[in-house]
């Protein structure tokens, strides 16, 4: 009852909103593409390169440290190989969210970015270390999981601060988010990545990170952006409020457990290594808003 | 002399393994400069040589003049903000909460490897902080504990140089001490909350004394200790520590696979271990 009740507050939130963000039409037009069972890649590169900024933030996203791609990409056309469909429909959207909610306060944006490539980055890590099949879909979910939040700070900015003061007071973010828009950022994502068309999977992550055992087709995925977020949040602690963890406590890390139980993780490392990332997250941040 | 990205990382391993200290990117120039020291003392070429060296039963000499080179026994006040800041945010209450639930309101903190004090008056600083809040009533033990008489010394006097005291926070800085002609002199307020005796933390005799502790911190002593030794002063720590205590070790340090009871507490910035 209170799921529906928080749903319908979502889509009030979303709908209300003046001039709802679309996404740019060369955007529209791969995707409509990509969507027919034979996909030429060539066309595809070739509309990509129509949108110069896309295709410029298509590469950077792709080609940077925190990606990691095999062997570097440095033309348009391998990106699209490298990625095949499956993921060329993921950096688009990625994109052209990127695009959308380009018009928010620099600060703000770059903070909402750091946050957002971090968690995709060590979502693809810790997906590695777990054996998930495809670690490049985990890094994708990981940068897109938060959509909500950057919806409300664009829309909502009012509301988002006081949010942000409860949460400076020590309060719990989905808690304050729910008192304050009788709905969170969870909620608020999924209304919008569904109108979007976004992939079910990426649907169900935006909709169940912070409770991946609600998650029905892909629990782990869920799992691995819900660890990645908690990970990513203990080095860049200005986003969402200050928390700690304690892995062996967390449903995140029960449920990977029990679907990959050869996982093992050299905990201290791990956030050692994730330190030495931080700055090459924003790096990249900062070039893809550099044109 | 630049090391390759490949024998650094190789590097960082061989040392991570051996002592558990982690050195990141930011690092590196620091890891050439000592590794360029020893090349020259001993007259070995490369640092893919060095490493190797440092690998074999042959180089266990080297092992140790290696291990000077890259660990540094400065200690500062106020040295890990995050640690603090953890600490003040929420580790000092829930253990607040826990405490007030049996009724015994007493703080019990050891700095085990106290050097010349600061660890343990920075903790003391900061409770005092908090005493007609959180700490209202509440009587506070801090315990300073090392092995070298010297330093114990210096830590009962409590006299500092600038350099010990630039972390410390302006309005905390001209609270709790009066410069006199360049030395910083630790008031009685603070200094009254701590204690210092010599101890030897392989003395198991002594160790089993040092009991119900709130909070444990041992900081860049343990990467001297081979496995063994650092499984059983590790295993001391965890028997003192009330079960809803900290453990606290250095900033890059890490007790990977040496103690398989402590559970991480991961905050920002840093990490600590709980029951």
């Amino acid at each position: 009852m209170k799921e529906t009740l928080m749903a319908a507050k979502a889509e009030q939130l979303v709908g209300d909103s003046d001039a709802l963000p679309t996404i740019p039409t060369v955007a529209t037009r791969i995707l409509a593409l990509l969507d027919q069972g034979e996909v030429n890649l060539d066309e595809v590169a070739d509309l990509m390169l129509a949108d110069q900024i896309l295709t410029a933030r298509a590469l950077k996203i792709i080609n940077s440290p925190v990606f990691r791609p095999s062997t570097p990409i440095t033309s348009l056309k391998a990106a699209v190989v490298y990625l095949g469909v499956a993921h060329i429909r993921e950096i688009i959207l990625t994109t052209s969210l990127i695009d959308i909610f380009d018009g928010g306060s620099a600060g703000e944006l770059s903070a909402f970015w750091e946050h957002s490539f971090g968690v995709g980055m060590v979502a693809k890590v810790i997906a590695g270390k777990a054996g998930y099949r495809d670690v490049d879909k985990a890094y994708i979910a990981g940068v897109i999981h938060d959509i909500g939040i950057v919806f409300l700070s664009s829309y909502h900015g009012d509301g988002i601060k006081r949010v942000q003061s409860r949460l400076d007071k020590g309060a719990d973010l989905l808690a304050a988010e729910v008192e304050e828009f009788g709905a969170s950022h969870c909620e608020v994502g999924l209304c919008l990545a569904k109108r979007w068309n976004f992939p079910d999977a990426y649907c169900e992550v935006i909709a169940c990170h912070h409770d991946p055992y609600q998650a029905t087709l892909d629990p782990v995925l869920c799992a691995l952006v819900n660890l990645a977020n908690l990970f990513w949040s203990m080095h860049l602690p200005d986003y969402g409020g200050w928390v700690s963890f304690n892995l062996a406590t967390e449903p995140a890390w029960k449920l990977l457990k029990e679907r990959c139980p050869e996982l093992k993780m050299d905990e201290e490392r791990f956030r050692y290594e994730l330190e030495e990332a931080v700055h090459e997250v924003q790096q990249l941040v900062a070039s893809i808003f550099t044109s | 002399m630049a090391i390759s990205d490949k024998d650094f990382e190789q590097l960082r391993d061989f040392i991570y393994r051996h002592c558990g200290i982690y050195f990141n990117a930011a690092k590196k120039y620091f890891l050439e400069s000592r590794v360029s020291h020893r090349l020259a003392a001993t007259g070995i070429k490369t640092a893919a040589e060095y490493h190797a060296l440092l690998s074999s039963p042959a180089g266990a000499t080297e092992l140790k003049f290696f291990m000077d080179e890259i660990t540094t026994n400065e200690t500062y006040f106020f040295r890990n903000p995050a640690q603090l800041k953890a600490l003040e945010q929420k580790l000092f209450a829930d253990i607040v909460e826990k405490k007030n639930k049996i009724g015994f309101r007493k703080l019990r903190i050891w700095s085990a490897a106290s050097s010349s004090g600061e660890e343990a008056y920075t903790l003391a600083m900061v409770i005092l902080e908090h005493r007609s809040t959180l700490f209202k009533d509440w009587i506070i033990e801090i315990v300073g504990t090392d092995i070298n008489e010297t330093v114990i010394a210096q830590a009962k006097e409590g006299v500092y140089n600038a350099y010990s005291v630039r972390n410390v926070p302006p309005h905390l800085k001209s609270k709790y001490f009066k410069e006199d002609g360049g030395k910083y002199i630790l008031s009685a307020e603070v200094k009254k909350f701590v204690t210092f005796n010599k101890l030897n933390l392989f003395d198991d005799t002594k160790m089993i004394f040092m009991k119900s502790f709130d909070l444990i911190f041992c900081a860049n002593v343990l990467i001297y200790f081979d496995l063994a030794a650092k499984a059983k002063v590790v295993q001391h720590f965890y028997n003192n520590l009330q079960p809803y205590g900290y453990f606290f070790i250095g900033q890059s340090e890490s007790l990977h696979g040496v103690n398989d009871l402590f559970k991480l507490v991961h905050f920002p910035g840093g990490f600590a271990y709980c029951k």
